[in-house]
């Protein structure tokens, strides 16, 4: 493992320690897409770059941002609610801090999807088509990084996380570039609480010493032997990675872009010691520095408690334990500080920002006291970058079942994310994505 | 009809004061780690009371059991080589048995029991498909185990002995039932239940009947804890917009907030002496023990 930088530690609580941004070994897919992909000329977009925060294995909407506090006790589950900043607007009391800034984005509350099963669903909920028939669309990120293309020597496309979103079976195959290709793909970046970066596709320099790392004649050597190893086919893929990867190893710019250290100690206890907190710190970072897609995953794994896995939002057992005592606490902070950081750097009216999971949970609860899968209705919450903040936007019936207003879904989802990220309607139609989908109105 | 509450702490400060409930001015509460990581679950680990056993979120994929010792603040791992998630532990009065609930499988966690005398292990394993106990606790004279088992849609409160046998419904009511704990002399029982609406606390005989309510307050009041001589209950609410520690006498009466910070205040246990009590504060952002007196 080659670990590339030393910055001095800081951890969320001011404690000295060292920590590297380590470069692991495989191809850095993220880092070959080229040149941009923009086709003909089009206006400035208001969404400069897009964080889209998945909150993978689905939260349950009726105990978080569609609550029924008047359902039958079947159905409402244990917790209160609170007023938020809207008249009326009630959330799960498990969500305070965000609440008290309901103002500063919309929530969609009549979102649908047509798969009921992790990976499937996360394949629409990321790309907005289903995986069959093939060929695999492209995730929204990759499609705004194919029309955006690089800046200097950051991704256009990353994906902050311990891995690809999956569940105990398999990953979601539209996760990446889809019919695109690899070069599209995200680059892939993780987090630890105390917010040591790691990037695990570029390994390929196992062994260097951060001191090496002015030392580019050794460098070369390693990508060269590296190159050596690798058949014809392979090669032409390479030498593009060749460049973009040396190029952001070695450039001080795009390294500081992943050195969270730089951060002060205050703004990194906003976002939480927590994986996801410091995640999206990480993002907003990535943003700053010219990023324009930034997909962060609340866990690699779907399952709530299964052995390796990193306790998604599938809360088929222990869903009121988990939320009250862990993911609604994380998720609230992290969030809310994210939404306070980008507006206290003047950031937020270029950054769209996004949350939301694969489908909502059964607003039934289970024999286990919990609760299900749920594709029928489900939220999401939109700032920033161009939507209209502070708006409720659909509604569901009275046990959050099904929305009384039209299914808003996620191909829509992905058109307005495009649209506001500057693919337009003739940008979408030469990169041949989305096709069908519609823009989100109320939105905007 | 649910009740709502405030997110706004002022006005809910203003309105529990008005409603008889005192706010503590005790010291500040003192810090005992420092590594700020998500932590959760202490029981005080051995007769001396000098250890606590603690859950570490020691990484992304896996919760584990963890001593630190008050005396010098070191930490090391119960299960060093397990990779399961562990957490929930309890210990019995005497220190002969420890139980805690195990990660088996996918969506499946069983209750295990050790008798660290005899070297034993028994469980009481998970049910069938996805299901998971929780929150087991120890009668004083180690009689039974009360723990938190979902059933039919609600969450019940069932007992077994300490070979995980002879499993029998304690509470059986609507809703959600967590968190139970035995009162010092064994006559009784505390509990949460959202058998009427949110989460509120109940005490029972220990055969769990007579149940009597000893909160009443918009939000959630979870995780009961009696005081060492019984006279007092320990729990955490966020009945004014966010979890902070309260403590009242066992009968209800006397409400007293015990911490009031702007971040989370949870999972106190007593001091032996009852004059403390041991929790798990966030503060900045991180996940700490702190120490803090009882007004």
């Amino acid at each position: 493992m080659f670990d590339i930088g030393s910055f001095r530690a800081a951890t969320c609580k001011g404690i000295g320690r060292r920590s590297f941004l380590k470069w692991g070994a495989s191809v850095p897919a993220g880092l070959m897409l080229g040149q941009p992909q923009i086709l003909h000329a089009a206006p400035a977009p208001k969404a400069k770059s897009v964080i889209f925060v998945w909150l993978w294995g689905a939260p349950s909407h009726i105990d978080t941002f569609d609550p029924k506090p008047n359902a039958p006790s079947q159905y409402r589950g244990p917790f209160a609610t609170i007023p938020t900043k809207q008249p009326g607007v009630h959330y799960s009391e498990l969500l305070p801090k965000l609440a008290a800034r309901s103002d500063r984005f919309s929530l969609i509350r009549s979102h649908v999807t047509s798969q009921p099963g992790h990976p499937d669903a996360g394949t629409v909920g990321l790309t907005g088509f289903e995986e069959r028939p093939e060929p695999v669309q492209p995730n929204f990120g990759a499609i705004v990084g194919k029309h955006r293309g690089h800046k200097g020597s950051l991704p256009p496309f990353a994906m902050v996380g311990r891995g690809i979103p999956r569940d105990v079976v398999r990953k979601i195959e539209g996760f990446g570039g889809g019919k695109f290709g690899k070069a599209a793909d995200p680059f892939m970046v993780s987090c630890s609480d105390e917010g040591r970066v790691e990037i695990p596709s570029l390994q390929l320099l196992e062994g260097l010493t951060p001191n090496r790392i002015s030392d580019r004649n050794e460098i070369r050597a390693r990508l060269d032997d590296t190159l050596r190893q690798l058949d014809r086919a392979s090669m032409s893929e390479w030498d593009r990675t060749y460049q973009r990867a040396y190029g952001l190893i070695s450039s001080p710019q795009s390294r500081a872009a992943f050195d969270l250290t730089q951060e002060s100690p205050s703004t990194r206890n906003n976002y939480g010691q927590t994986t996801f907190g410091q995640s999206c710190l990480l993002a907003r970072r990535l943003v700053e520095a010219g990023v324009p897609y930034i997909q962060v995953n609340w866990s690699e794994y779907v399952e709530c408690m299964t052995p390796n896995c990193d306790f998604g939002w599938d809360t088929h057992i222990y869903n009121f334990e988990l939320l009250q005592d862990t993911h609604c606490p994380i998720f609230d902070r992290a969030f809310a500080a994210l939404l306070d950081d980008l507006q206290a750097r003047g950031l937020l009216d270029s950054t769209l920002v996004v949350a939301m999971g694969e489908f909502g949970r059964s607003p039934r609860i289970t024999n286990r006291a919990a609760r299900d899968h749920w594709s029928r209705c489900y939220f999401s919450l939109w700032s920033g970058g161009g939507v209209q903040p502070g708006r409720v936007i659909g509604a569901s019936d009275k046990y959050a079942e099904d929305p009384l207003t039209t299914a808003i879904t996620p191909r829509m989802v992905g058109t307005t994310i495009c649209e506001l990220a500057g693919v337009d309607t003739q940008a979408r139609a030469e990169l041949k994505v989305l096709e069908g989908g519609t823009v989100i109105h109320e939105l905007l | 009809m649910k009740r709502e509450i405030s997110p706004w702490p002022q006005l809910i400060l203003a309105s529990i004061v008005g409603l008889g409930v005192f706010s503590a001015h005790a010291a500040e509460p003192i810090r005992l780690t420092s590594d700020g990581h998500v932590k959760r679950d202490p029981v005080f680990f051995n007769a001396q009371r000098t250890e606590l056993l603690y859950v570490l979120l020691e990484k992304p994929a896996q919760l584990r059991l963890m001593k630190l010792s008050l005396v010098n603040q070191s930490t090391t791992p119960l299960h060093p080589t397990e990779t399961r998630s562990e957490f929930e532990p309890a210990l019995s009065v005497n220190g002969r048995y420890l139980a805690y609930v195990q990660n088996r499988g996918n969506l499946s966690l069983a209750l295990v029991i050790e008798d660290t005398v005899e070297n034993r292990t028994s469980e009481v394993p998970p049910g069938g498909g996805f299901s998971g106990l929780r929150s087991p606790t120890f009668a004083p004279d180690n009689s039974c185990i009360l723990f938190s088992y979902p059933e039919e849609g609600r969450q019940q409160i069932y007992s077994v002995d300490v070979q995980g046998k002879n499993r029998q419904t304690v509470i059986d009511s609507e809703g959600v039932n967590n968190w139970p704990q035995f009162s010092p002399d064994g006559r009784q029982f505390v509990f949460s239940s959202s058998r009427d609406n949110d989460y509120e606390i109940y005490v029972v005989q220990s055969n769990g009947s007579n149940p009597r309510r000893l909160t009443n307050s918009p939000g959630q009041d979870i995780r009961p804890r009696f005081s060492p001589d019984g006279s007092k209950i320990a729990f955490t609410s966020n009945r004014d917009g966010n979890y902070e520690v309260y403590v009242m006498q066992s009968d209800g009466s006397n409400l007293v907030r015990v911490t009031n910070h702007p971040e989370r205040d949870d999972y106190a246990i007593w001091d032996p002496t009852g004059t403390s009590l041991l929790m798990i504060s966030e503060r900045n952002g991180s996940f700490d023990f702190y120490r803090t007196e009882v007004p």
